[in-house]
């Protein structure tokens, strides 16, 4: 064969197909509108006083956010299985597993990109709404606030890739976004109205508890403190999360080289 | 030329009555469509034991309190329970896209509508039929912890006969909802995206995120009580808060900061969430091509 298959030509062609589908973009676009539209909504309530600071404004959209980083991962995950285009691909890369290192590549790239301009784009829209607030644009005055946005990409990017992993691990596409929101919120709320030294360490130990790089080292400190279980810290929270993440990744790979791909 | 005798009409079944696709034969064709579906049996599995769970573990996690009334804990299986119904409903709505067997059923019934119609019925029925189970289970979770404390679990008293009926209709309810999202919007990662969304992430994203905007230590400012609350009032209006008002005594007041709908205002917003994506997806149907 005169074109022998290396990587960097199945990353072009994986980020060829992941751009020419309009519901990539638009799970892209409404990662961003999210995050955006829910600091832009909250601040135009935030009043002197009430505790808010700017830097835990500016990255409250990261809450409803992920779900839009979610649905990315999975709909580059399910898409070769929902439009029966895995024979070709598969027969293309009858390795396989450097198709899902180059699908980790472009879901990492697209989301780092979405979650880097909604935050860029929840600071300048946040901006006046600081200051009428009285909030200063000290964004990095709070211990733990550089850390809190970059954690932000980091925690988006990571949410994507744990969408991709469910998704090249179900290969349906409902049933990893299910998997995706349980994993993350669902849990983690129903554990909660029962708490416990079980159901703390439980909350722990779940891929939600991520969520903890998002925020500054005041609220991290409460939020542990308020569990029975491990306090892991930021950092700790987001270790958890990356071994949630390349675990599904690993399962994915396995299901890709062991299973019949239809 | 022999004489013809008149052509002797054999007596048809009844069956043979009517040609084409009526009504009766649209669901007829749509139970079995829905029955065929691998995901329906495991949604009704999952629905039902987690019901039981949810309830048992609640009832326990109570049951030391001094003031225990195990029919409290009847509701508190409904969060996950209803997430099961919406998936459910978007995998009716959506399930002939990726197989392409919808250009089949839209050439055997012209109409269009009648099948939307069709599905509409035959989820809901098959969504009562998983929501009784689903109650059964949550009545049968309470029980031990109830004999625990040596009480009685009455189910006749006090609000708990709303409480099962407000189940009952919003589990149906929401397994509607999910299909009405799945056949306005034809697409299933999108569906379930926006009524998973809608029903859960968006009241939690709200609650979260107005809590992570403010110090955890700063005591909030002193507003007066009569003021709305923008982040209760959003979630008065979405579905999964004004279904679960159905469950609540008619005479209730909603969360502080809510707008006050009323003793119906719940059933009300939730009927509007199902119906509107319904006749929107019929008008779809009937509009626009199905490719």
């Amino acid at each position: 064969m005169s074109t022998p298959v290396t990587q960097r030509r199945v990353i072009a062609a994986e980020w060829t197909k992941a751009t020419s589908v309009a519901s990539t973009l638009g799970a892209v676009v409404a990662t961003c509108a999210l995050a955006v539209g829910l600091a832009v909504g909250l601040g135009m309530f935030t009043r002197p006083g009430d505790g808010t600071t700017a830097t835990s404004l500016v990255v409250t959209g990261a809450v409803l956010a992920q779900l839009g980083a979610l649905a990315l991962g999975v709909l580059v995950g399910t898409a070769d299985y929902t439009t029966r285009a895995a024979a070709t691909t598969f027969t293309a890369v009858p390795r396989r597993l450097p198709v899902l290192t180059a699908q980790v590549v472009v879901v990492a790239g697209l989301a780092s990109a979405a979650a880097a301009v909604a935050l860029g784009t929840s600071v300048l829209a946040t901006g006046v709404l600081r200051e009428r607030a009285g909030l200063g644009s000290g964004l990095f005055e709070q211990p733990g606030g550089a850390r809190a946005l970059v954690g932000y990409v980091l925690y988006l990017t990571a949410v994507a890739l744990l969408g991709l992993g469910a998704g090249v691990l179900l290969r349906h596409a409902a049933g990893a976004l299910v998997t995706g929101v349980v994993l993350l919120l669902v849990a983690d709320q129903v554990l909660a109205a029962n708490p416990g030294r079980i159901a703390d360490t439980v909350r722990a130990l779940l891929p939600g508890a991520g969520m903890r790089l998002v925020h500054d080292d005041a609220t991290v400190t409460a939020l542990d403190a308020a569990s029975a279980g491990p306090h892991l810290g930021a950092g700790g929270s987001g270790l958890v999360l990356a071994v949630w993440v390349v675990g599904l990744l690993a399962l994915a790979g396995w299901r890709l080289r062991h299973d019949d791909v239809r | 030329m022999s004489a013809h005798a008149p052509a002797r009409t054999v007596p048809r079944p009844d069956s043979v009555g009517r040609r084409g696709p009526t009504f009766g034969r649209v669901v007829a064709s749509e139970w079995t469509k829905i029955g065929s579906l691998r995901s329906t049996y495991w949604i009704a599995g999952v629905t039902i034991a987690l019901s039981w769970a949810m309830a048992y573990l609640s009832a326990n996690a109570s049951s030391g309190d001094p003031g225990f009334q195990p029919e409290a804990s009847l509701t508190d299986g409904l969060a996950l329970s209803q997430l099961a119904m919406c998936v459910l409903g978007v995998l009716v709505g959506t399930g002939e896209l990726s197989t392409g067997a919808f250009r089949a059923t839209f050439v055997a019934v012209p109409r269009r509508v009648p099948v939307l119609a069709a599905r509409a019925l035959v989820t809901a029925g098959v969504g009562a039929v998983i929501a009784a189970l689903a109650l059964v289970a949550t009545v049968l979770g309470i029980l031990p912890a109830a004999a625990s404390r040596g009480m009685g679990v009455d189910l006749t008293a006090e609000n708990t006969p709303q409480a099962l009926v407000g189940s009952f209709l919003l589990l149906v309810g929401m397994a509607l909802l999910g299909l009405g999202a799945g056949a306005l919007l034809r697409h299933t990662a999108l569906a379930t995206t926006t009524v998973l969304a809608l029903v859960f992430v968006v009241p939690v994203a709200l609650s979260l995120a107005s809590d992570l905007a403010t110090e955890p230590l700063d005591l909030p400012v002193e507003t007066e009580v009569a003021t709305l609350d923008p982040v209760s009032t959003a979630l008065a209006f979405l579905p999964g808060d004004a279904a679960y008002r159905m469950t609540t005594t008619a005479g209730g007041d909603g969360p502080d900061g809510a707008p006050d709908l009323g003793p119906w205002g719940g059933d009300a917003v939730f009927a509007a969430w199902i119906l509107v994506p319904l006749v929107a997806a019929g008008v779809r149907l009937r509009t626009r091509d199905v490719t």
